[in-house]
Parts: structure tokens; C-alpha cells; sequence
């Protein structure tokens, strides 16, 4: 059986965060009235020149410092010549000969090993219009013409759909925690475009087949796993990969052709006259650096370490660099990490989406979650009560101290009101108690509730349990 | 200057000035749109919005009610911007070009557009297709081009300025057809925002002028680093007055081995002993790179100007195809018609010269050939202050087929071309009459931010020399009273 090896390399864009558009003072807004973010630069009117937004330049300097890129001491901008019915201009300012950055990596934890995917390039470069087909007419709003877009290209280092969706994940989560992206796949503000080849193992790259259409990291790995499968498939009964485009169709669950890669398209790239070379001084560095962020896999690492967190966990806390910085901050007002992650991934996650809210725009503050953890650790609280508490500080907007001394829910931790009230239940429940008595305890629970219940949840728990136990089980 | 001013406060004035550019209009087609009554509109617009000119403070005092012409392929709002071309005939411009922004704010009222070779191919304003200039000095004549328009309407005594813009000559030589002065500054230093692009990196706006002082002052005006125009840049440290550093030498070519018309070569030798007799040095120099100046600055235009033209498709603005089914259909024929044959020819070459597995050959070496043609300048100007050559090998020439065909006014741009490519101001100036009473012009070149020295040059000359104006010119002031 031959053995195959498979070479997948991923061409990203993403849209910057950037105010105005890559070359003109027009605002990035998005879904608005078409033609409403534009003006005679971003749509190629006869006499108009671009002018560089800085700001652009900045966040793809920082990027492709995060993917431990060689910085361009001079970077400068190429057109790209073609015509098509979106582009303003029928040529796109983009970079071809000094990318702002190249030969860097971003590392993937693969199990218990670590493997680097190569980074080609990082360049900036300006986006199209939106075509929209409607009725037999096509339209075109410009609104999108002109936003700044930064491409990654990766080198073929991938070599499955699941390494593929781990890396667009990764790197989705890199941009978010830089702020210069929202990484949302389904919106577009990040896409993705993918190179699969496959080979006989040791024989290099094989003849490729670009794979778009990739909305979701779960396409990614559905997509390209597919497309190892076929054209393994091909190979295997003796056919030629023809090198051509092919789509995910979801409801077919395949690629399918979309058209035959013609010879590379000549762009006939030559330096772009109305821009002049950009040079990166000692200040844009520092500012570039000092924009850099612990890189959300450094972070999560160090959660499971430094604070003894549970994989899962720490990939939860970091998923967001908004999260994992609310968490650290709870930490150093006093919670305990375990506590404070725990009802972070639980009861404050599903409280935020059931309500439509960040952590950010919450009435829960890090200082309110460490008080929190301060009353459930110290077992002023038990877990029931706290959950109450948290639904509490989010319909009232007060802190969990407040919440409990207004309504005096501190647990009854007093010996003997729990062992009155326990007597009381031991005598409305005369057959459980047999029960008990005999050697079956079953029942334990159920009367551990009943105390709960008449303690209106203010109970210790564990405290009314070793009583029961005590009192009727003293073996 | 006064004289000019009083037109737009004086109705008597104004009514005996219109009559007279209708009058020389029908003879000569120097306009494509003559509206002051826009200018003045487009002036008080800018003024009630209470913008401020992009950058620098205008010399307003003497700009102030003087009319002028703009080429149609500088924006300003309300007028047409055609760029002499059917594909952008019906469009009309929704801002106002930097360069001509500073002019109205200093006051000055642009009263018309003129006309021009299409996109600015050529040198005889005859490729246009909304219409043919001719010469105030013979109408049988070319006016030049592509700034044809501008220099013929400054020579009639239209306008006492008008901008144009020279990418290979063509502010100089339709100047030096028409007897009168054009500008070509250093590259970069007045804004190319709304100068409709054709080649990027050789071309911007400059300015014609009947009187050298007036040059100077509307240069002063109009240049200035701009934020629309990151290619723009102010002079770096002080502008020297040409006073601190006085002009002394000026470099000349030898006249027998410039390939021009007799005539021609004859008001060379004529200017380089009168310069000699004002007290200036001549020296003579060689510059061997210049032999490419024609190959490599057509490489270089053509190429960028396929890149620049691509936007003319008909989606957005300008000539759009009727009864296409198809996009791509809609965008040939849109561009197939729209677009004159001297503009395809340059679109094709240009972009055959950038296609992947030529451009080392073509493109790149050109770009070569421009470093040594600017080292070449550079090395010159060490030993001399002004270079002095000719414009053009021949003067204004025929309409139609007695003139110069389409490649061999290519082969013409050999003096013109070399200053777009080394980047260095040019100045155009009339240098006398030949035989027939047709104009002879002459250009000064200096390094690069030293225009100062090719002002206070053309101010010698102009005192020596001053030169006629064009028969049937009337005097500012007394437009009622010339006979055409």
C-alpha cells in the first residue's frame, strides 16, 4: 500500500480594525445603505491619488511580528493588474516584492508535541467592492472597496483538515487578542482559501488543487480532509490530479469544481508610483512592540500551570483575551483560580449568552467575582446559593457581600441550629430514618434535602449530613 | 495685471472681453467649456465652505479676480473633466484638484477648460476627440499639445495663465509653438491630486504664462507638499532665492550634434550667444544617456498609463456601451469606443511591456536607463548652474498630413523627455520668430528644487528680449479695441 503525505497551505485574509479604509479617509462601517462609505478615491474617479493610513500599516507590522516574521526595514506597495466588475480601479494596491513580513511560524500544540507551520508572507493590501446578483442585474456596492486587508500565506506545513482547523482556530485567536480583527469566518471578516496536494511520501509536493468557499474552521477540516480522501482516491486508481479550483458544497458534503486554474493569471506587477516607500523607524518599532500581547497558546499554557487549571479550562479562559485578562484580574483581587474559572466556564458563561452580554459590558466586575469566590471558599456560601447570588449581581448590579447580607444568606454553619433542624426532619421522616438506622443509606440524601429545604438552602450542607449520620448511624 | 482684474467688476469690461474670446474662439478652439460664471461659482463655493487650502498660505494679493484656464484633465467641481476623450466627453468633475483649490482661495476665478490631446497623448492637441486647437499664430498650425488648449488661450490674450500638465513635453512645447512661457516644475513639488492620471511617476501640473514675473507667482501659489498626495513634498531646507546663489553658467549642447530643423537649430545658436552677451558663462556638455530618452520614457509612460487607464469601464462614470449583454462585453466595447487609437496603441504597448517574462527587458531597463539619464543630470549640473536646449526639433507644424505622423512626434520628445525622467524643473521660453513669423522657443533646466534659478533666468531674458505677442492679442484691458 503506497504511503501518501499531504501538503496543505492556507491563504488568509483578514479585514483590519482600522477607523478609516486602507488608502482613503472613508470609514470602515459595515451592513449601512450601499455607497454610503465612499467618496472619489475608493472609487477610482478619474485625478484621485491613495494616501497610506498608517494605522493599517501598524497592525501588519504587529501581526507579523506575532508570527515571529522578519520585519521589512522598507516595505513599499505593487498593483496587481486585472479587470474585474468590483474593482474600482481594475488594478488592487496590494505587495509583492517587499511584504511587510516573511519566514515566520505560529506554533501548534499537536498532543503532546508541538509543530511549526511556516509563514510565507504578511502583506497589506486594499479589498474589492460587493457584487450582489439580484433579478437578472448584477450591482455593486463600494462600500467595501478600499478596507484595508492584511494576507497571511502559510507554507504547505499542514498536512490534515484537523491541523488545519487547530491552525485557522489559533490564528483567529491571535488576531482577536492584537484587536486588529474579529476573526468572524461567517461575516468575512476572515477568510480563508487553501493549496492540498498530496504525494507519495518523499516526493514533494504534489500538483495542487485550491479549495475556497471555507466559511468555518469546521469546513476547513471537513473541507480538506475531503479533499485528501479524493485525491488520494485518484491517485490510487492511477488517475492525474487536474489542477483546477473546487468549492465545499455543504449540502453535498464534497468539493466540487468550480473551474480549471487557467495558467497563473499575470498580474503584471509593478511598483505603485503614488505611494512612497515605507520605512519603519525606532518609534514606529516600539510601538509596534509595545502592542504585543502574550500569544493566546503562551497563555494558555501558563494557566495550567501557574494555576493549576484543567486544559480545558485554561482553553476556555483563553479563548478571549477579554476573558482570560477578567480572570487574572479576579485572581489578584483574591479569588481563587480553581472557584473563580469554574463559575466562569459554567453559570457566568450561560448567564452572558442568555442575555446577550461581554464580560465587559456586565454588571460583573473582577472584583465582584473575586468576592464571590472569597464567600465560597470561606463556606459562608454554599454552591446553591451561589448560583442565586450570581443571578442577583446581574439583575440588580450589586456585589455578591451586599447581596448576601441583605437577604441574610449566610450559611447556617451554627452546630446547634443545624442539629435542630435536623432533629425536626429526622421526626417528620420516621421512615427514613429507620432506614438509616438499619444500615441503608440511601435515604441520607433525601433528608439532607429536606434540611435544606426548611433551612430555605442556608443549611451546611455537609454539616447537616455528618449530623444525620451521626444521630442515626453511629457506626 | 490691474487690467484683468477689473473684468469681473466692470460690466462693460466684461461684455467687451467675452466678445473677444468668442471672437478669437472661432478661429483658434482653445476651450472645450469657456463658463466663467462656473469659475465664479466654483470660487464662492470654496470660499463659503470655509475650507482651507490643503497646505500653505497663498499669495493672495496678486491672484485675487485673475481668471485663468485649466487643462481638462485637472478636476474642478462643476466643470467637465474630459480629458479630450469621448469616454469621460459627458462627465463632470465632483471635486476640485489641490493645485487649483490654492488657487481659489487666493481669489482667482477659472473661467474655462481647455482643450487637449486625449489623456494627454501627443504633441499637437489634434488627438483630441472633441475637437481641433490651432495656432493664434497661423490657425493652419498645430497649437502643441497635449497643452494646447492652455498655451493657445494664453497666447490670444484669453487668459493671463493656465495650467497644464507635462508628462513628456507637454506643457513646454505647446508653450514653445505658441510663443509663450510654460512651466514644467520638479516632480513632486505642486500636487498631482486631480490631475487625471497618465503616467505616474513623470508627469504633473504646471503652468503657462504670457509674462516670466507671473510664472514665478502662480508656481508659488500652487506648489506645496499636499496629504492627498503622498508623492508630494516641499523643497527640503530653505528655497534658495536664485539672489543667494547666483546663476552664472549654463551648459549647452553642441548644436550640430542635436538632430533638429535648421531653423531651429539656427534660434539655438542665436539664444546660447545672447545668453552669452547677458553676462552668462556657456559651456558646452555632453549627457551620452539622452540618446535613450525617447525609448525609455515611452517604456515607462505607457506602461503606468495602461495601469491608469483601466478604470475606464463604464460602470461608475463616463461612456458606457449601449445594448451589451454581457460584462465583459459592456467593458470592451465601452473602452473599444470610447477610447481614441492613439490612447489603444498606448494601452496595448504599455501593457505588453509589463507582462510577466518582458519586463526585465523592457520596464526594468527603462527604469536602468532613467537612473543614468538623472546621474547624467546630476553630474552636469556640478560644473553648471542652468542647462539651456531646445524645446522641439521643429516648430508648430501642420494640421493633418504636412505635420509630423504619429511616430515621429514620438521620436520628437527627445529633448522634452529627458527633464520628466530625471524629475528636474524645465522652463520654456520665447526665444524669437523664424522666417514665416512662427515661434521659436527655447528651455532652461535646473536641479531639482532650484526653479529659482530658472525664474530669475527667464526674467533676464524677458528684459533683454522681450517677446512680440501674437497678432490680433490684444492688450490686457483693450479687448474691445483688437482687430483679429
Amino acid at each position: 500500500m503506497t504511503e501518501y503525505q499531504s501538503f496543505i497551505g492556507l491563504e488568509i485574509h483578514i479585514r483590519l480594525l482600522t477607523r478609516t479604509k486602507a488608502f482613503c479617509g472613508c470609514r470602515t462601517a459595515f451592513g449601512d445603505e450601499p455607497n454610503t462609505h465612499v467618496c472619489p478615491v475608493c472609487l477610482g474617479y478619474p485625478g484621485v491619488l491613495p494616501a497610506l493610513n498608517e494605522e493599517a500599516v501598524e497592525m501588519g507590522y504587529l501581526v507579523a511580528r506575532a508570527l515571529h516574521c522578519t520585519l521589512a526595514s522598507e516595505t513599499f506597495f505593487d498593483r496587481k493588474n486585472y479587470f474585474y466588475p468590483d474593482m474600482p480601479k481594475n488594478y488592487q494596491i496590494s505587495q509583492f516584492l517587499a511584504p511587510i513580513g516573511r519566514g515566520g511560524y505560529l506554533e501548534l500544540a499537536l498532543g503532546d508535541t508541538r509543530k511549526r507551520i511556516g509563514i510565507h508572507d504578511v502583506h497589506l493590501e486594499e479589498d474589492a467592492g460587493k457584487m450582489i446578483h439580484r433579478g437578472g442585474s448584477s450591482y455593486l456596492d463600494y462600500n467595501r472597496a478600499g478596507t484595508s486587508l492584511l494576507e497571511i500565506v502559510t507554507e504547505p506545513d499542514l498536512e490534515t483538515g484537523e491541523e488545519a482547523e487547530q491552525f485557522i482556530q489559533e490564528f483567529r485567536s491571535l488576531v482577536r487578542y492584537l484587536g486588529v480583527c474579529d476573526g468572524n469566518m461567517e461575516e468575512g471578516s476572515l477568510k480563508c482559501d487553501a493549496n492540498v496536494s498530496i504525494n507519495v511520501r518523499g516526493s514533494g509536493l504534489g500538483i495542487k488543487t485550491e479549495v475556497k468557499n471555507l466559511n468555518s474552521s469546521k469546513f476547513v477540516k471537513k473541507a480538506l480532509s475531503y479533499e485528501i480522501n479524493r485525491q488520494q482516491k485518484v491517485l490510487e486508481s492511477g488517475g492525474l490530479i487536474v489542477q483546477e479550483t473546487r468549492g465545499w458544497d455543504e449540502g453535498k458534503n464534497a468539493t466540487e469544481s468550480m473551474r480549471t486554474k487557467e495558467s497563473a493569471h499575470d498580474y503584471r506587477y509593478f511598483p505603485e508610483p503614488d505611494l512612497p516607500l515605507f520605512r519603519t523607524d525606532g518609534e514606529f518599532l516600539k510601538r509596534v512592540e509595545s502592542r504585543l500581547v502574550e500569544l493566546p497558546h503562551l497563555r494558555r499554557e501558563r494557566f495550567v500551570t501557574e494555576y493549576s487549571l484543567p486544559e480545558e479550562h485554561a482553553a476556555f479562559l483563553c479563548d478571549e483575551k477579554e476573558t482570560a485578562d477578567f480572570f487574572e484580574e479576579a485572581v489578584r483581587m483574591g479569588a481563587d483560580p480553581g472557584t473563580a474559572s469554574a463559575w466562569l466556564g459554567a453559570d457566568i458563561r450561560r448567564i452572558l449568552k442568555r442575555d446577550g452580554l461581554t464580560l465587559e459590558e456586565s454588571p460583573l466586575t473582577p472584583t465582584r467575582l473575586a468576592e464571590l469566590s472569597g464567600l465560597l471558599d470561606t463556606d459562608r456560601i454554599n454552591s446553591k446559593i451561589a448560583k442565586q447570588v450570581v443571578e442577583l449581581i446581574f439583575s440588580e448590579d450589586s456585589g455578591p457581600e451586599e447581596i448576601v447580607r441583605e437577604r441574610g444568606w449566610e450559611q447556617i454553619r451554627d452546630t446547634g441550629a443545624v442539629e435542630k433542624l435536623v432533629d425536626t426532619v429526622i421526626s417528620e421522616q420516621p421512615k427514613a430514618a429507620e432506614q438509616i438506622e438499619a444500615g441503608d443509606l440511601k435515604p441520607v440524601g433525601f433528608l439532607v434535602g429536606q434540611v435544606m429545604k426548611m433551612s430555605a438552602g442556608q443549611a451546611d450542607p455537609q454539616l447537616a449530613k455528618e449530623l444525620i449520620l451521626q444521630k442515626l448511624n453511629n457506626n | 495685471m490691474d487690467a484683468w482684474k477689473q473684468l469681473f467688476r466692470d460690466e462693460t469690461a466684461r461684455s467687451a472681453y467675452e466678445s473677444y474670446v468668442s471672437g478669437w474662439e472661432e478661429k483658434i478652439r482653445s476651450f472645450l467649456r469657456f463658463d466663467p460664471d462656473t469659475g465664479l461659482g466654483a470660487r464662492e463655493r470654496f470660499r463659503d465652505r470655509g475650507e482651507q487650502s490643503p497646505s500653505g498660505p497663498a499669495d493672495t494679493e496678486s491672484l485675487t479676480d485673475i481668471p485663468f484656464a485649466v487643462k481638462d484633465n485637472i478636476a474642478v467641481e462643476g466643470f467637465p473633466l474630459t480629458c479630450g476623450s469621448k469616454i469621460l466627453e459627458k462627465f463632470e468633475s465632483p471635486y476640485t484638484a489641490t493645485a487649483v483649490e490654492k488657487l481659489l482661495r487666493a481669489g482667482a476665478i477659472p473661467v474655462g477648460k481647455t482643450n487637449m490631446d486625449e489623456f494627454g497623448m501627443g504633441s499637437s492637441t489634434d488627438n483630441s476627440a472633441l475637437g481641433k486647437t490651432n495656432n493664434p499664430w497661423d490657425t493652419g498650425l498645430v497649437a502643441g499639445g497635449s497643452s494646447g488648449g492652455s498655451a493657445a488661450a494664453v497666447a490670444a490674450g484669453l487668459v493671463p495663465f493656465a495650467l497644464g500638465s507635462d508628462t513628456g513635453g507637454s506643457i513646454r512645447q505647446p508653450a514653445a509653438f505658441c510663443g509663450v512661457y510654460g512651466l514644467k516644475p520638479t516632480y513632486g513639488t505642486v500636487s498631482r491630486y486631480g490631475l487625471v492620471a497618465y503616467a505616474s511617476s513623470l508627469e504633473g501640473i504646471g503652468v503657462v504664462t504670457a509674462g516670466a514675473g507671473l510664472l514665478e507667482r502662480v508656481y508659488a501659489c500652487i506648489r506645496g507638499r499636499d496629504p492627498r498626495d503622498h508623492s508630494s513634498l516641499d523643497p527640503p531646507g530653505e528655497t534658495r532665492a536664485a539672489e543667494k546663489r547666483p546663476v552664472r553658467t549654463i551648459g549647452v549642447f553642441d548644436p550640430r550634434k542635436l538632430d533638429m530643423r535648421e531653423e531651429v537649430r539656427g534660434v539655438y545658436r542665436l539664444t546660447i550667444e545672447r545668453f552669452e552677451k547677458l553676462g552668462y558663462n556657456v559651456r558646452e556638455i555632453e549627457i551620452p544617456a539622452l540618446e535613450y530618452t525617447v525609448p525609455a520614457y515611452y517604456t515607462i509612460a505607457m506602461a503606468e498609463a495602461s495601469s491608469n487607464l483601466a478604470r475606464y469601464n463604464g460602470i461608475r462614470y463616463g461612456y458606457r456601451a449601449k445594448g451589451a449583454e454581457t460584462y465583459e462585453e459592456m467593458v470592451m466595447r465601452s473602452r473599444s469606443e470610447g477610447f481614441g487609437p492613439e490612447v489603444k496603441l498606448r494601452i496595448l504597448l504599455g501593457t505588453y511591456v509589463l507582462r510577466s517574462g518582458f519586463q526585465d527587458q523592457y520596464y526594468l531597463r527603462a527604469q536602468k536607463i532613467r537612473t543614468a539619464i538623472r546621474n547624467g543630470f546630476d553630474a552636469s549640473f556640478g560644473g553648471v548652474d542652468l542647462i539651456l536646449m531646445p524645446v522641439y526639433p521643429t516648430n508648430a507644424f501642420p494640421h493633418g498630413e504636412g505635420g509630423l505622423d504619429p511616430f515621429e512626434q514620438k521620436l520628437a520628445d527627445k529633448f522634452t523627455g529627458a527633464a520628466n525622467l530625471a524629475g528636474i524643473p524645465a522652463l520654456a521660453f520665447p526665444a524669437g520668430l523664424t522666417g514665416g513669423g512662427i515661434p521659436s522657443g527655447m528651455q532652461l533646466m535646473a536641479p531639482p528644487f532650484e526653479e529659482g534659478r530658472l525664474f530669475a533666468a527667464a526674467r533676464r531674458w524677458e528684459e533683454a528680449y522681450p517677446p512680440p505677442r501674437c497678432p490680433g492679442c490684444a492688450e490686457t484691458g483693450k479687448w474691445g479695441e483688437s482687430r483679429q
